[in-house]
C-alpha cells in the first residue's frame, strides 16, 4: 500500500445497542488514509468512543462493514483481527498481576513468538518508550506512575508492531504538564513510525495538536467536518464546528506553527571568555538592554546587563548576570512559546539546536508577523473559493 | 483419680490414647481436605458460569444460602436413607460440600465483578478470548477473594464434620460422640474434651495453612 491510501476505511457504518430508540453510530462512512493520526473529537455521548470500539469490533457492528488493508474484517474472527491493532484506553488498564515486562509481552505470546524474540522486542518497546529496561521490566504496575503506566500502556499496544493502533483517551488520566510532555514524545515517536492511528479525545486543544486529521462528531457519530486542523481552524464547516473550536481559533493556530517554521531574530551575543570592555560595546552598539553570555559550544549561560557590568566591575561576568529562561527547540510550538516568552526578561524565547547551541531568539514581533502571514494565507483560500482560479 | 484435677486427668489420657486422637484427626483432615477441593471445583465453577448475568447469580446464591440453613443432623440423616450414600464418609463429604459452597460460590462472584472492567477490556482489546481472559486475568485478579471464601469454608466444614461421626463419618468427631454417649464414665470428658479441642486446633493449623498458601499463590503484583 502507498503513503495516502485508506488503511481503515469505514463503510454505513451502524451500531443500534438493544433497547434503544435512536442508533449510538448512524450510518457513517470515513476513510482513515494510512500512517495518519485521525482524531475523532466531539463532546460527550457523541457516539465517538462507540466509532472506534466498532474498528476493533469491542462493540459488534449492527449495520455497515469494516474495511482493514483493503480486506472486509466484519465477520473474521474477532480475536484475530484485534491482535493485528493496537489499543490503549484511557484508564489503559494493565495487568496488576503481571510484570511491566510480562503486560508487554502479551500479544507476542498470543501470537506464539519464541522466548528469545519475546524479549528483545520487550527491551526495545521500553527503550522506545524512554524506560530503562533493566530498572522497570521486573517492576509491577502498582509500582509505577502514572505516567509511565501509560508509557508501558502505549508499549503494550505496540508489542506485535501492528499497523493500525486504537487510542481512546490515552493522555486523559494524567496531569497537564506530563500530558504534554507524553504529547510531545509521542508525536517524535509516530514521525518515526509512521503507524495508522485513531484517537479520540474530547479535548479540541488535544485534536489540535495530535492530528494530521481531525474528525469533529455530533451526534450519533455525524460527521460535521473531517479535515486537517489547519483547515478546521481557519475554515470551519459550520457553526456546530466553531462553536466546538470555541473562541480563540487565532491562538489555536500557534499550536500548529514551530519554532523552526520561523525566521528567527538576532540578539547580541559575546563569548563569555571576552573581556569587560567587549561586552560593554557590544552592549552599547546593540542598542538592547542586554547581551547574551554564550560559553564555547555556544550555549546560553547568562544575560548581561549594564548594571551587572558596572557590578563586576571588570571581574569575571558569571558571578553577576541572570540565568537565561525561556529557552526553547525549534521544534516547540509557538503557542508553548508564547507562553515562556510572558514570564521571560526581556520578552524574548531564545531558541537553541537540540545540542543547546543558541540560534537565535523569538519575540514578539517574530510571532505576530507568523500570525499575519497565517491570516494572509486563510484569505487567499477564502478568496479561491469565492472564486475559483 | 478423685483428688487430681481434669487437666492431670486429660494429660494422662492424651499420654496413652494419643495414637488413637492423632488417627481420628487426620482422617478429620482428610475430610475435610477432600470436601474443600470438591466444594472449591463446583463453587468456582458455578461462579464462572453465573457472574455476568443477573438472574442466574441471584439464584445460584440464594439457594447455597439455604443449604447453609439446613440444620446438619437433618442433612446428615436424609442422606442416609438415599441409596448409594448411607452411613460413612460418603453422605459426610456430600453435605459438607454442599455446606461449604455459599462462601466459595460468593467470594468467586464478588471477586470475578471487582475485577477492573478497564484491564477485562484492554485484554479483550489486543485479543485475549473469553477463556484466555478468564484463566489468564480475571480469576488470577479474583484469587484473593476466592481463596478467602475457601479460607471461611474450610472452617465450617471443619466444625460440621466432627457432626459427622453422627452417621459414622470419620473424624474428631467420633470422640465427641463416644464421651457424650457415656458421661459420667471413665474417660468420657476426656474424649469430649480430646474432640473438641483437637477440632480447634485443626482449625487454627488450617488457617496458617491458608496464611502461607495465599503468600505462595497470590500474584505479587496485587499483595
Amino acid at each position: 500500500m502507498t503513503e495516502g491510501q485508506a488503511k481503515i476505511g469505514l463503510v454505513n457504518l451502524s451500531k443500534r445497542f438493544p433497547g434503544q430508540r435512536e442508533p449510538a453510530v448512524d450510518d457513517l462512512s470515513l476513510e482513515i488514509p494510512e500512517g495518519e493520526i485521525v482524531i475523532f473529537v466531539g463532546p460527550s455521548g457523541c457516539g465517538k468512543t462507540t466509532t472506534m470500539k466498532l474498528i476493533n469490533r469491542i462493540i459488534e457492528p449492527t449495520g455497515g462493514r469494516i474495511v482493514l488493508d483493503g480486506e472486509d474484517v466484519t465477520k473474521v474472527n474477532p480475536d484475530q483481527l484485534r491482535r493485528r491493532i493496537g489499543y490503549v484506553i484511557q484508564q489503559i488498564g494493565l495487568f496488576p498481576h503481571q510484570t511491566i515486562a510480562d503486560n508487554i509481552a502479551t500479544v507476542p505470546k498470543l501470537l506464539g513468538w519464541k522466548k528469545e524474540r519475546i524479549s528483545d522486542r520487550v527491551e526495545e518497546l521500553l527503550e522506545t518508550v524512554g524506560m530503562d529496561p533493566g530498572e522497570y521490566g521486573n517492576r509491577y504496575p502498582k509500582e509505577l506512575s502514572g505516567g509511565q503506566r501509560q508509557r508501558v500502556g502505549v508499549a503494550r499496544a505496540m508489542s506485535a508492531d501492528p499497523d493500525v493502533m486504537l487510542m481512546d483517551e490515552p493522555f486523559g488520566a494524567i496531569d497537564p504538564i506530563t500530558r504534554d510532555r507524553l504529547q510531545n514524545e509521542f508525536l517524535r515517536l509516530q514521525a518515526q513510525i509512521k503507524k495508522t492511528i485513531v484517537f479520540v479525545t474530547h479535548d479540541i486543544d488535544e485534536a489540535i495538536k495530535m492530528g494530521d486529521r481531525i474528525a469533529i462528531l455530533r451526534g450519533q457519530s455525524h460527521i460535521a467536518q473531517f479535515d486537517t486542523p489547519e483547515r478546521i481552524l481557519v475554515d470551519p464547516a459550520d457553526d456546530y464546528v466553531s462553536d466546538f473550536i470555541g473562541r480563540g481559533a487565532s491562538l489555536k493556530r500557534l499550536s500548529l506553527s514551530r519554532v523552526r517554521d520561523l525566521e528567527l531574530h538576532d540578539w547580541p551575543v559575546v563569548s563569555d571568555t571576552a573581556p569587560a570592555e567587549e561586552v560593554r560595546r557590544a552592549l552599547e552598539s546593540s542598542g538592547k538592554s542586554a547581551v547574551l553570555v554564550l560559553d564555547e559550544q555556544r550555549r546560553p549561560v547568562q544575560w548581561v546587563n549594564a548594571d551587572h557590568l558596572q557590578r563586576a566591575d571588570g571581574g569575571p561576568l558569571d558571578q553577576v548576570g541572570l540565568p537565561p529562561d525561556a529557552v526553547v527547540q525549534p521544534n516547540a510550538t509557538l503557542s508553548d512559546t508564547l507562553n515562556e516568552m510572558l514570564t521571560a526578561r526581556y520578552s524574548t524565547a531564545i531558541v537553541v539546536d537540540s545540542d543547546h547551541a543558541y540560534q537565535g531568539i523569538v519575540d514578539i514581533d517574530t510571532i505576530n508577523e507568523a500570525v499575519r502571514g497565517m491570516r494572509l494565507a486563510e484569505q487567499d483560500r477564502l478568496r479561491e473559493r469565492v472564486s475559483p482560479p | 483419680m478423685e483428688d487430681r484435677g481434669w487437666w492431670e486427668s486429660f494429660q494422662t489420657y492424651l499420654e496413652f490414647r494419643y495414637d488413637e486422637v492423632l488417627a481420628l484427626a487426620i482422617e478429620h483432615i482428610w475430610v475435610v481436605l477432600i470436601s474443600v477441593a470438591l466444594a472449591t471445583i463446583v463453587g468456582v465453577g458455578l461462579g464462572v458460569a453465573v457472574y455476568r448475568t443477573a438472574r442466574p447469580r441471584e439464584l445460584v446464591l440464594a439457594v447455597c444460602g439455604t443449604l447453609l440453613t439446613i440444620p446438619s443432623l437433618a442433612l446428615f440423616g436424609l442422606f442416609v436413607t438415599i441409596p448409594g450414600l448411607g452411613l460413612g464418609a460418603r453422605s459426610v463429604v456430600l453435605a459438607l460440600v454442599l455446606y461449604g459452597l455459599l462462601p466459595i460460590v460468593r467470594n468467586t462472584i464478588v471477586g470475578l465483578l471487582s475485577v477492573d472492567a478497564a484491564v477485562v477490556e484492554s485484554a479483550q482489546g489486543m485479543g485475549m478470548g473469553r477463556a484466555q481472559r478468564l484463566l489468564r486475568v480475571e480469576l488470577p485478579l479474583a484469587w484473593p477473594v476466592i481463596l478467602t471464601g475457601m479460607r471461611v469454608s474450610t472452617l465450617i466444614i471443619i466444625g460440621i464434620a466432627a457432626i459427622g461421626a453422627y452417621i459414622n463419618g470419620p473424624g474428631l468427631g467420633d470422640l465427641i460422640f463416644t464421651g457424650l454417649a457415656r458421661i459420667g464414665g471413665a474417660n468420657a470428658l476426656n474424649e469430649v474434651l480430646a474432640g473438641t479441642l483437637g477440632v480447634i486446633v485443626l482449625a487454627i493449623l488450617f488457617d496458617l495453612v491458608y496464611a502461607v498458601f495465599g503468600r505462595v499463590t497470590i500474584p505479587k503484583g496485587i499483595r
